[in-house]
């Protein structure tokens, strides 16, 4: 007992061996709090935090050589965070004003979202450019998000000050630009931080990398609250002697509620990794979990195909994984052979299938809407591809050697959700026909920040939430069988055709409304995004520096190549209301290229 | 830092480029990384791990949001070696 207590206490500094002669010999807060374990339960963002820091546990910051860089024990963030909003208050805001991060995976950032609930500010995380050649499309998007969001401050550190400052110049509202380092030389206001009230926004969550329509998804402290305390009770059963690490950017809702937010109302310790240095180098994530026995850890199946495909056969002997109890997987479709992959190959490093946690969520709902069984593994069930094409329904699989499909049991909704199935219209359907996937309950935001149209979309009457997902319930469990044409998933990241077909649109050559986006899957379940394109250029060298303009835009814009497809006016398939369908469009893409296999059932049309 | 090192950076990269996107086009320094090479996100990942490893270097992401061409590339890298 004694000799465990001891191991789990004493992370090592560094997550790997060589490089021993580090200047700084930090030391990462323990796994064993001194404090009793309070799983959520507290009204607010900031109460979790005051409680919290009555502890030692907290967040570390590993680079990509998995040397400790920084730690941030939660009574450290607390301090930091107060001292730091009473210099917002200098500001003299009104509360509920928003404040924009560019949020890179440091303590900084941390620090400045807690300091703007501190002070009564809504902060919201915007992302880092990860694609060659973004520059332009990158500053486009943030200030996209400045606009949308009408924020007062904007903060960035000294990497991304040069973007965040192209992209805040001219913007209405924007009362200051600036790094971390600058706040912290404004003056510290004698201020009393008053706490704040649960119907008050936490904060916003952007969902699509849109430069003219971005949404902003409103999520109050009552709602993060509730869904919080649904992830680390129900969900994920945490226990004092639970341990985080984690490679998820802190700008999707995964890596920020998920993996910053839940441990802290847990009060356990997490270790990070920046998701670049995952991406290089996924080996550092797993030897984090080995050596500092975390047994909490999330990805999108994308990441754990990076692994199976980076890591080498000489790396698995210095693994073990056995402390791994919860490998939660979300954020995109799960197909079980990634996951039967990922578990074949790290076997022999004592990783056990049984860890695997599939589950259900996206921003809209906070984060969580259905957590499978912990510790019962990926479950799922094989049904019949003709009756699910013909009939909608998902039939068991009887006999062998008929055309089957595989859908992950994404469990159950957590306690005061609920979830249904329906119909295109809006009818709700019985167990086992596929249907669109709609979530009641408190963890639901309250709607898109200052986008009526887009909020109206997706939330229907009564409250109920539209996910844009498809699926069907067996037994109470949630299977998702697909995306509606509306977001294409490639690569684990998530984009929306409407925001493709919006740069298609920007160039000269291309009138609005005569570009349509959409995914084609090939056998092994690889996404290729297609863009058609109406044009009425006949030469060859202008059709062919369209395409190539085109194509580089997307990459620019989404970090992923594209086919575009260049067809005579009128070819593409409108609504009666003159609505391009994305589903026709994709259909006829389909037997104009004699692709075969296409999983059409998978899709209900556009919203 | 000579030119020789800049020579040096130019030609692994462009024999990386030419392994990693199996392509038989002559890879030159105007060469554009994303319109001509299709380099994906994968692909760009397993490339800078290598120049990583092989100049024993760290690239910021923030500044790939300006590289396009082979040449820009080369220079991001050899600015941060000569830095380093």
């Amino acid at each position: 007992m004694s000799s465990t207590i001891t191991k789990l206490n004493a992370p090592l500094t560094q997550a790997f061996d060589f490089q021993p002669s580090s200047e700084l010999q930090l030391i990462p807060t323990p796994t064993l709090n001194t404090l009793a374990q309070q799983l959520a339960g507290f009204d607010t963002l900031t109460s979790a935090l005051e409680y919290a820091a009555e502890g030692v546990t907290g967040y570390n910051f590993y680079d990509a050589r998995g040397n400790l860089r920084s730690i941030l024990p939660y009574g450290l963030l607390r301090q930091n965070a107060r001292i730091t909003a009473q210099r917002l208050s200098g500001f003299n805001l009104p509360r509920g004003s928003r404040v924009a991060i560019v949020a890179d995976t440091s303590p900084e950032f941390v620090e400045l979202f807690f300091a703007c609930r501190y002070a009564g500010l809504v902060p919201f995380a915007m992302p880092i450019p990860v694609n060659l050649g973004s520059h332009a499309i990158y500053v486009q998007q943030l200030r996209g998000m400045l606009e949308s969001s009408q924020a007062s401050i904007a903060l960035a550190n000294i990497d991304y000050i040069g973007f965040l400052e192209e992209a805040a110049a001219g913007v209405r509202h924007i009362a200051w630009v600036g790094t971390p380092a600058k706040l912290s030389e404004l003056p510290i206001l004698d201020v009393e931080l008053k706490s704040n009230h649960p119907d008050e926004t936490a904060y916003l969550q952007f969902t699509s990398g849109s430069t003219r329509t971005p949404r902003g998804v409103v999520i109050t402290e009552r709602a993060l609250m509730c869904n919080l305390q649904g992830i680390v009770r129900n969900g994920l059963e945490i226990k004092p002697d639970d341990r985080s690490a984690s490679w998820l950017p802190f700008y999707h809702d995964m890596g920020l509620v998920g993996l910053v937010l839940a441990p802290m109302v847990a009060q356990i310790s997490v270790d990070y990794l920046a998701t670049r240095d995952f991406a290089i180098r996924p080996l550092q994530w797993l030897r984090l979990i080995s050596r500092n026995r975390c047994s909490v850890a999330f990805s999108q199946p994308f990441g754990l195909k990076l692994c199976t495909l980076r890591v080498r056969e000489s790396d698995l002997k210095e693994l073990d994984l056995s402390c791994w109890r919860a490998a939660g997987i979300g954020a995109e479709m799960i197909r079980p052979e990634t996951l039967r992959n990922f578990a074949e190959k790290f076997a022999s490093a004592g990783f056990d299938e049984n860890a695997f946690l599939p589950c259900y969520g996206l921003a809209e709902s906070t984060l969580a809407v259905t957590f499978s069984k912990i510790g019962r593994g990926c479950k799922s069930i094989q049904v019949d591809s003709k009756t699910l094409i013909d009939k909608r329904m998902a039939a068991r699989l009887q006999a062998d050697g008929r055309k089957q499909n595989e859908f992950v049991n994404c469990g159950r909704p957590l306690p005061g959700h609920i979830v249904k199935i329906v119909d295109e219209n809006g009818q709700q359907l019985s167990e086992m026909m596929v249907g669109s996937v709609l979530v009641h309950g408190d963890s639901v935001m309250t709607g898109y920040y200052n986008n009526p149209e887009e909020t109206n979309k997706a939330l229907k009457s009564g409250n109920w939430l539209d996910t844009g997902d498809i699926g069907f319930l067996f037994e109470g469990d949630l299977f998702i069988t697909g995306r509606r044409t509306d977001v294409i998933i490639v690569n684990g990241r998530n984009i929306r055709a409407q925001d493709i077909e919006e740069l298609a649109e920007q160039q000269p050559e291309v009138r609005s409304r005569e570009a349509s986006a959409f995914g084609v899957n090939d056998e092994d379940g690889t996404t290729t995004i297609v863009l058609v394109i109406e044009c009425r250029l006949t030469s060859v060298a202008e059709r062919q520096s369209l395409i190539i303009r085109l194509q580089q835009l997307v990459y620019m814009a989404f970090g992923v190549n594209c086919v575009v497809e260049l067809v005579p006016p009128h070819t593409l398939p409108r609504t009666s209301s003159g609505k391009l369908s994305r589903f026709a469009a994709r259909q006829g893409y389909i037997q104009r290229t004699n692709l075969t296999g296409q999983l059409s059932f998978v899709e209900s049309g556009d919203r | 830092m000579t030119d020789s090192n800049y020579d040096e950076i130019m030609q692994l990269l462009c024999d990386r480029l030419s392994s990693l996107t199996n392509s038989s086009a002559q890879i030159s320094p105007e060469t554009n990384l994303i319109s001509q090479l299709s380099i994906d996100s994968i692909k760009l990942l397993n490339l800078i791990m290598e120049v990583e490893d092989a100049f024993d270097i760290s690239i910021p992401i923030n500044a790939l949001a300006d590289v396009q061409t082979v040449r820009e590339l080369v220079d991001l890298v050899h600015k941060i070696k000569s830095a380093s």
